[in-house]
């Protein structure tokens, strides 16, 4: 695989919930090995992008690429098979599995025990908090903690593009932080990231590059200096 | 004291029987969120499939009752494993986001179908098949009560399976994969698991584990007929109900309470034992009434 060949690039998509398009002739590309993120208040169609990506609300019309393979149509096993994690919105556990059952369906696609097990180990390193309470039902945790297991369970598939959708959203300021240094540490060690978000300062800080969806178009992009001055960004969240 | 043995190990048998039927309606509600009437009518389908390769196994000239039993049992848990997962792929996915009660509606149609064509297309298909005894008819005697092998042999299996049923859901890749659908379909497919495959294999499942029911039906009362799924079905259900529809455990003791209930109605009223069902089904009315959600209740997201 070229290093140069993009994570994800996306071709002018159209994207529709019954008939109404949400998604209007998107195009953006993610870059290996960096942080890209998807800027946009609530409703710019920043959650729609991430199912189309995914294949849970496939676009009907445009290309998806993923590491230079169309996955526009696949279902969603077939996209996760190319390399794909998703951390999605609202953490999303299963509730009633306990802590090591949910991380464990992060491996789901991975056959091989000792290495479920290897990446388990890693994912409780990281987090001790969650190897002291692998037993416990998910759905009992505090929301901090449930994101903990989010974003392990996210890990679990040993993802070539890890897709984070807000990230920050219904978290206290203090693991909002904590979140987002871990973000910046895992693409430092070579992951690409996708990262979704409505908080444009602490994800600009942190972002390599970026786009600014409003209303369901792309309407600013550029690397993250440029963003941070940029007044469609501005124009978007507040105009 | 031998009479009360005798209705235990019947009420053991029904039981077993039951929890067998109840645990397909629950893993059907578990995955999919529907209520597949047609699952009493599977389970006939199975008894039939097992009693023709019986009878052929027997015209083959395997006349040891073991291979003949070996044929019952394979052919009528893969006939309706393929059953099920056919009804899962052609009728029950595409109206996956119709209203429940179409997909209510629909499949207690295809349970009519099946009942009806059995009656007509099956050779003599509308009397009543002598189901070969092929279990050992050995029997132990302690004090004044009988323990016939066949009824033991049959509890055993019941319960084997259940309990098998229990370890492949709590225990492997498979079963987590059945517990993250029903949880949360999406989320599911978001780990990368297929989620049309997983519903068709539970439906297999489900369905494969109701063919369990009806042969042990068959063997047990040496009779099938193109209507036992009708009651099974129902008294399956009904045991779901009570147990909680979408908990495996609930459906379980649902079954075995269904049954416990059908022997006091018959101990109760000895001079009239016919009337066990309407006594075991009033009470269930009255349960439903006293427990809408069920004994053990389901809440959103506590599936199977």
């Amino acid at each position: 695989m070229d290093s140069q060949t993009p994570a994800i690039a996306i071709d002018g998509i159209f994207t529709a919930y019954d008939k109404a398009d949400v998604l209007i002739d998107v195009s953006l590309v993610v870059p290996q090995g960096r942080i890209t993120c998807l800027l946009g208040s609530n409703g710019a169609g920043k959650s729609t992008l991430i199912r189309s990506i995914l294949g849970l609300t496939p676009p009907h019309r445009g290309s998806i690429t993923v590491f230079g393979e169309e996955v526009a149509g696949q279902p969603t096993h077939k996209v996760i098979a190319k390399g794909v994690a998703c951390i999605p919105e609202g953490r999303k556990m299963f509730p009633k599995l306990t802590v090591a059952e949910n991380l464990r369906l992060g491996a789901y696609q991975e056959p091989s025990e000792a290495e479920i097990r290897r990446r388990l180990a890693e994912v409780y390193e990281t987090f001790p908090r969650l190897a002291e309470r692998r037993g416990q039902l998910a759905g009992t945790m505090s929301g901090g903690e449930q994101a903990m297991v989010s974003i392990g369970r996210g890990l679990m598939g040993k993802p070539r593009v890890l897709l984070i959708d807000e990230p920050s959203l219904g978290l206290s300021p203090l693991y909002v932080k904590e979140n987002f240094r871990i973000i910046e540490t895992l693409r430092n060690q070579g992951l690409t990231v996708f990262l979704v978000e409505q908080n444009v300062h602490q994800t600009l800080a942190i972002a390599d590059a970026g786009y600014v969806l409003s209303g369901g178009r792309v309407v600013a992009q550029g690397t993250a200096e440029a963003l941070k001055t940029n007044a469609e960004v501005h124009a978007a969240y507040f105009g | 004291m031998d009479l009360l043995g005798q209705y235990l190990i019947n009420g053991l048998m029904l039981g077993t029987i039951y929890a067998l039927v109840a645990v397909g309606f629950t893993l059907f509600f578990g995955v999919l969120d529907v209520i597949k009437f047609s699952h009493g009518d599977v389970l006939m389908v199975g008894a039939f499939t097992g009693f023709t390769a019986a009878s052929a196994a027997g015209a083959l000239g395997f006349s040891h009752p073991l291979a003949q039993l070996a044929a019952t049992v394979v052919f009528a848990l893969a006939g309706t494993a393929l059953l099920g997962a056919a009804v899962a792929k052609w009728l029950i996915l595409p109206l996956k986001n119709a209203p429940r009660l179409n997909i209510l509606l629909a499949t207690l149609m295809l349970g009519t179908a099946l009942r009806e064509s059995v009656r007509l297309f099956y050779p003599d298909g509308s009397n009543p098949k002598a189901f070969p005894s092929l279990l050992p008819t050995s029997a132990w005697q302690f004090g004044n009560f009988t323990l016939r092998a066949d009824s033991a042999i049959l509890v055993v299996t019941g319960i084997a399976v259940i309990v098998g049923l229990h370890l492949l859901i709590n225990r492997t890749r498979l079963g987590l994969a059945i517990r993250a659908v029903a949880q949360d379909e999406e989320t599911a497919r978001t780990m990368g698991i297929n989620y049309t495959l997983i519903v068709l294999v539970t439906f297999a499942l489900g369905s494969g584990i109701a063919a369990v029911a009806g042969v042990m039906d068959g063997l047990y009362y040496n009779e099938i007929n193109f209507g036992m799924g009708l009651l099974l079905g129902l008294i399956g259900f009904s045991a779901a109900i009570i147990g909680g529809l979408g908990n495996l455990y609930g459906a379980i003791l649902g079954g075995f309470l269904f049954a416990a209930l059908q022997m006091v109605g018959a101990v109760a009223m000895p001079f009239a034992s016919a009337y066990k069902d309407v006594f075991a089904f009033a009470v269930v009315i009255a349960l439903m009434a006293w427990k809408p959600t069920g004994l053990i209740p389901e809440r959103s997201s506590d599936r199977v």
